[in-house]
């Protein structure tokens, strides 16, 4: 490198980096900007990328109108509940794959992979007529049922990486130590997983918290907030739908924002190798 | 686990004797692929069957709703728009991806908020995304509103007098339309494919660039010929997780592009509903998505992904 491409090497990545950020920022400032907006800045030819005069007017409505509590309560019970039970049924599983032959263990995590590439839309008709037959539709435990069909082959995908990490050695060594097999699994090898697995579990809580398909499909009444979103943008003025979509968006932001931090890449590197 | 890891012949005699040595992990392994058998396979196959039926006339297995679907122009455009939007995103992904990956690697000052900014898209709903983008992307939008500022500027500064006309993005309908398909939803898994290869370089040990080193590879080479090969394994697991959910693209689309650009999700959530109802070609539509998903997935690995990994 000569030296004037390595005197130009900071600013130009100081400016891709900026770039990068802003793209990320531009459209979430674009929401929190409409929704504090008075009516006529939002619309014509060239709308105004700031607002000089803010509004609390749409924010106000949407919490007085209070339609967006209930929602809020059952996307965040829905994603609780579903996280909980994913990692409960998946990582038992994923423990048992990792220490299967390689081979086996090969297509049977091949095969959970090819399950998740046939079109949602239609497992989830065909789920949701089962499920109206039992009377799950509009209930906690339909959508969470619903949720799992796609987090537990992920959380088990994920884990079987993650566990067959772990030295064998270590359930060796506790079995010789007298553990049972079950209490090896849960004091031994699960806490030596926990970065794996709470990965895994991070995911799933946002899949839960965003998805919009089965929320949809077994919902005739009670929302969540995806679905409180998909109708204001079906039918609401600009600026209800960034109040709506503000108020789903900024309370999670800060937690994924703090919880990145334990995100990390190692507990997909697993996966890949698996 | 003692029983799996050691197999010992002749210490097992029948399956009664292994089903009774290894139930522990039976009952651990078992409620996972009872559900998925239940609720992913058992579904799947009912909508097999489904496609395969002829609406009227008792019939089976019958080509009928294929042939239906074939024969719909507004099919053949929904899967070549499909291919297009795939193809599109996975580009985009792929090289940004790489490029915020990488970045996030090196050691800057803030680099701590910059990578949770980068990551934040992972807590945005995808539906709330395409309401982002329809306020970037709408006729009268902010994209258009940024471009009559810049033109306003250029003017300012050479005495020119061009004239920005505001293009519609969302409801143009044809490559404007796709691309702002994939862009909203590059968008959106930007951080998952980042993670991914952040996976891959965290994986590289230092011992391997130090022999680069020793062999005199620095700067670009070092990064084509050592960190590039290192990471084609992250690439391809990015590649095929990616695939799956981007031709299967819906929520971003029903928003986006509904009415003007079908793409298959879409295409087989209109015939489900009302006003057509027609669970048949709904289902044969499905079954070509996953056919077409299928076909790419198998000819990356054939074709692609062998050659990415010889070169390491």
């Amino acid at each position: 490198m000569t030296a004037a491409v390595r005197r130009l090497a900071r600013p130009a990545f100081a400016v891709w980096v900026v770039l990068a950020l802003a793209l990320v920022l531009f459209p979430l400032y674009l929401l929190v900007m409409v929704s504090t907006a008075p009516g006529s800045a939002v619309f014509g030819e060239r709308p105004a990328l700031l607002v000089t005069d803010p509004t609390l007017k749409f924010w106000r409505r949407v919490i007085e109108r209070g339609d967006l509590w209930w929602p809020l309560g059952k996307s965040l019970t829905v994603a609780t509940a579903t996280t909980l039970a994913a990692v409960a049924i998946a990582a038992p599983a994923a423990y048992v794959l990792s220490r299967l032959p390689a081979g086996i263990r090969h297509t049977l995590v091949v095969g959970l992979l090819v399950t998740r590439m046939f079109p949602e839309l239609a497992i989830g008709v065909s789920v949701a007529t089962r499920f109206a037959r039992l009377g799950l539709v509009d209930d906690y435990v339909g959508l969470i049922l619903a949720h799992l069909i796609p987090s537990l082959p992920f959380v088990a995908w994920i884990l079987a990486g993650t566990f067959a990490g772990i030295p064998r050695d270590l359930d060796e060594a506790a079995a010789i130590d007298g553990a049972s097999r079950l209490g090896t699994l849960v004091r031994v090898v699960f806490p030596a997983a926990a970065p794996g697995i709470a990965v895994a579990a991070l995911f799933v809580w946002l899949y839960s918290w965003n998805e919009f398909l089965y929320a949809r499909l077994l919902t005739t009444s009670q929302n969540t907030l995806p679905l409180q979103v998909f109708q204001a943008v079906d039918r609401g003025a600009r600026q209800q739908v960034a109040a709506v979509a503000t108020v789903l968006v900024l309370p999670i932001l800060p937690v994924v924002a703090g919880l990145q931090r334990y995100l990390r890449p190692g507990a997909l590197a697993g996966a890949v190798k698996g | 686990m003692r029983g799996a890891r050691q197999v010992i012949p002749g210490a097992t005699t029948g399956l009664a004797a292994q089903v009774r040595r290894y139930r522990v992990e039976a009952a651990l392994a078992v409620p996972l692929f009872a559900y998925v058998l239940v609720l992913t396979v058992a579904p799947v196959l009912d909508t097999l069957r489904l496609s395969l039926t002829a609406p009227f006339g008792a019939r089976f297995p019958s080509l009928v709703n294929y042939r239906a679907i074939l024969a719909s122009e507004v099919f053949r455009t929904a899967v070549v728009n499909t291919v297009g939007v795939a193809l599109l995103s996975l580009g985009l992904q792929l090289g940004l991806g790489l490029g915020v990956a990488l970045t996030l690697h090196a050691r800057f000052r803030l680099r701590g908020l910059v990578r949770a900014v980068m990551l934040l898209p992972l807590g945005v709903p995808t539906i709330v995304a395409g309401a982002m983008m329809l306020l970037l992307f709408a006729r009268s939008g902010y994209l258009n509103a940024v471009l009559f500022g810049l033109t306003d500027a250029v003017n300012g500064l050479l005495g020119t007098e061009w004239r920005f006309v505001p293009l519609s993005w969302t409801v143009a309908g044809g490559w404007r339309t796709l691309l702002v398909l994939a862009v909203a939803d590059t968008w959106k898994v930007l951080p998952m494919v980042t993670l991914i290869f952040l996976a891959g370089l965290e994986a590289i040990s230092p011992d391997v660039y130090e022999a680069a080193a020793v062999d005199g590879a620095t700067g670009w080479r070092r990064f084509a010929r050592v960190t590039l090969p290192l990471l084609a394994p992250y690439a391809t697991m990015a590649v095929i997780l990616r695939a799956i959910d981007a031709f299967r693209i819906f929520e971003l689309a029903l928003v986006l592009a509904g009415r003007v650009e079908p793409v298959l999700g879409t295409y087989v959530w209109s015939r489900y509903g009302p006003p057509t109802s027609d669970s048949y070609t709904a289902a044969a539509a499905s079954v070509a998505l996953f056919g077409l998903i299928m076909v790419f997935v198998v000819l990356y690995l054939r074709l692609v992904a062998p050659r990415a990994d010889l070169r390491a």
